[in-house]
Parts: structure tokens; C-alpha cells; sequence
């Protein structure tokens, strides 16, 4: 249970690294980079959720990538992520609901929150968030 | 009046987008989902070929965000992600400030902005909110 009362579905660390950080700023192409320390880019949580998203999706879930889009992210920045931090993510599902699409055809939402928080502090740094959409399986 | 919150945006011109973009992006971010680098997989999907990660678009429009408000502190980034990038595509972002307001101890400005094609199609539109003295 997260301190709100809501079931985590999973809670890990993770650093902020020097070298992810200007790897992941040079792979977006920050104007920042060069810059020391490597000031993490606005994206750069994906970084800290990457191997939950793979086996939240993958294995979790799971979804079919074949069918499903990415619709939308969210991020909310209380304090800046510096390089040298420990990240402490909780990770939980805020929707998981199927809607008739546009289109004909039904799509099943979903939407999975992180919070970051400073693992030594304890200090709230931000909220990402990441809704992927999966389209239902066509039927001959 | 919301001209003198930010200067405008600068110009943003990207591409054209490579595979070895795409791959940077992979291992830069850790997402090794094979729609972004396994031609065969993207096919049994139905598409043309490999395509672009959505957050590898964000991480642009992100960047362009950055060029435009430089060391303001970003508050909130909320994408929607309208169509998938390609190999070869040119993509180019603008932006504009939406409504300022004032909080405690400064001003907020709203933004709203879009990286699209050059033919104009959107692929990431984009709200922001900054903080500006």
C-alpha cells in the first residue's frame, strides 16, 4: 500500500547516472547537453521506469504491442532530478477500462502512475504518468 | 500581454529521422520494444516498417521546450501522441503561450505546443507549464 491508501503495483530504486543521463540527452538532443553535471532531461524518467514498463506490458498486463499505441504521457516536476540521486519509484494502475472506440471496435485504457520520490529524503520529486491504448483484435 | 512573459520560440527543424536515431534512442531509454527496430516484427503489425518510439518525439519536443524557456523551472509537460514518426520524415515543432497567471512568488505561464511533419500533420502535441519571473 502506498501512503495514500492505494495498492503499488511495484516499488524500486533507481539512480540517476551521470552517463545515462548525457546518453539520454544526447539521444533526444537536449540543448543542455555538455553541460556539467548532465542536467536529466525533461523525458528522462522513462529512463527510471523503463524495465517495469517492459514487464508491466509485457508480462503484467499484458498487451499485445501489435495493437497497442502509446496515447499519451504526463509528467509533473516538484523538484529537479539531479545526477548522483537515488530514485525511489511506486508504481500504480489509475485506469484499466475498456471503451468503444471511434471506429467501431472496442480498446482497453490504460493508465500507470509512478511516483518519484528521493530515496535518502523521502522529498516528493514528480509524477509520470503513461496511458497506452490496445485495440481490439480483429475477428474474421 | 502574454508576449512579455517568454521570447518566442525558437525555430526547431529535426530530421530527417535515421534508424541510427532510433536506436540511440532504444538503448538511450532502455525500450528495446521490436516495433522500433525489427522490420519483420513492425510488418506482422501491419506497418510499413519500423517506426519511431512516441517518448523519442516527446524527448525532441522536450528538447525544443528546453531551447525555448532555457533554466525556467518546467512544472507540468502533458503529451498526446497523434501519429507515429518514420525513417525519413522532417519534423519541425512551434509553440505559443496560451494564458499567464499568478501564483505565489511568480507567474505561471501555460503553453501549448506540437511537433509535426513537414507537411503539417500533427505527431505530438503538447501543454507545458512554466514558471516565469
Amino acid at each position: 500500500m502506498s501512503d495514500d491508501g492505494d495498492v503499488v503495483l511495484a516499488d524500486w530504486t533507481h539512480p540517476v547516472e551521470w552517463g545515462k543521463v548525457r546518453e539520454f540527452a544526447r539521444a533526444v538532443h537536449d540543448p543542455r547537453l555538455g553541460r556539467e553535471p548532465p542536467v536529466p532531461p525533461l523525458t528522462f524518467p522513462v529512463v527510471l521506469s523503463a524495465e517495469f514498463i517492459e514487464r508491466f506490458v509485457s508480462e503484467l498486463l499484458p498487451l499485445d504491442r501489435r495493437r497497442t499505441v502509446h496515447g499519451e504521457q504526463d509528467y509533473e516536476y516538484l523538484k529537479p532530478l539531479q545526477v548522483g540521486q537515488v530514485i525511489r519509484c511506486r508504481a500504480k494502475v489509475l485506469r484499466d477500462e475498456v471503451k468503444q472506440g471511434q471506429r467501431g471496435g472496442r480498446m482497453r485504457l490504460v493508465t500507470v502512475e509512478v511516483k518519484l520520490t528521493d530515496a535518502s529524503s523521502g522529498e516528493t520529486v514528480g509524477f509520470e504518468r503513461m496511458t497506452a491504448i490496445e485495440q481490439e483484435a480483429l475477428t474474421s | 500581454m502574454n508576449a512579455a512573459v517568454l521570447p518566442d520560440p525558437p525555430a526547431f527543424r529535426f530530421g530527417p529521422i535515421t534508424r541510427q536515431d532510433l536506436v540511440r534512442y532504444a538503448g538511450a531509454a532502455g525500450d528495446f520494444n521490436p516495433l522500433h527496430y525489427d522490420d519483420a516484427f513492425a510488418r506482422s503489425a501491419g506497418l510499413p516498417g519500423v517506426m519511431a518510439h512516441g517518448m523519442f518525439s516527446a524527448g525532441l519536443l522536450g528538447s525544443f521546450l528546453v531551447a525555448w524557456v532555457e533554466d525556467r523551472r518546467v512544472r507540468r509537460f502533458r503529451l498526446r501522441f497523434k501519429s507515429p514518426v518514420w525513417p525519413g520524415d522532417m519534423l519541425q515543432a512551434t509553440g505559443s503561450v496560451v494564458r499567464s497567471y499568478q501564483v505565489d512568488g511568480g507567474r505561471v505561464a501555460e503553453l501549448v505546443l506540437k511537433l509535426g511533419r513537414q507537411d503539417g500533420s500533427e505527431v505530438v502535441t503538447a501543454m507545458a507549464e512554466v514558471e516565469c519571473a
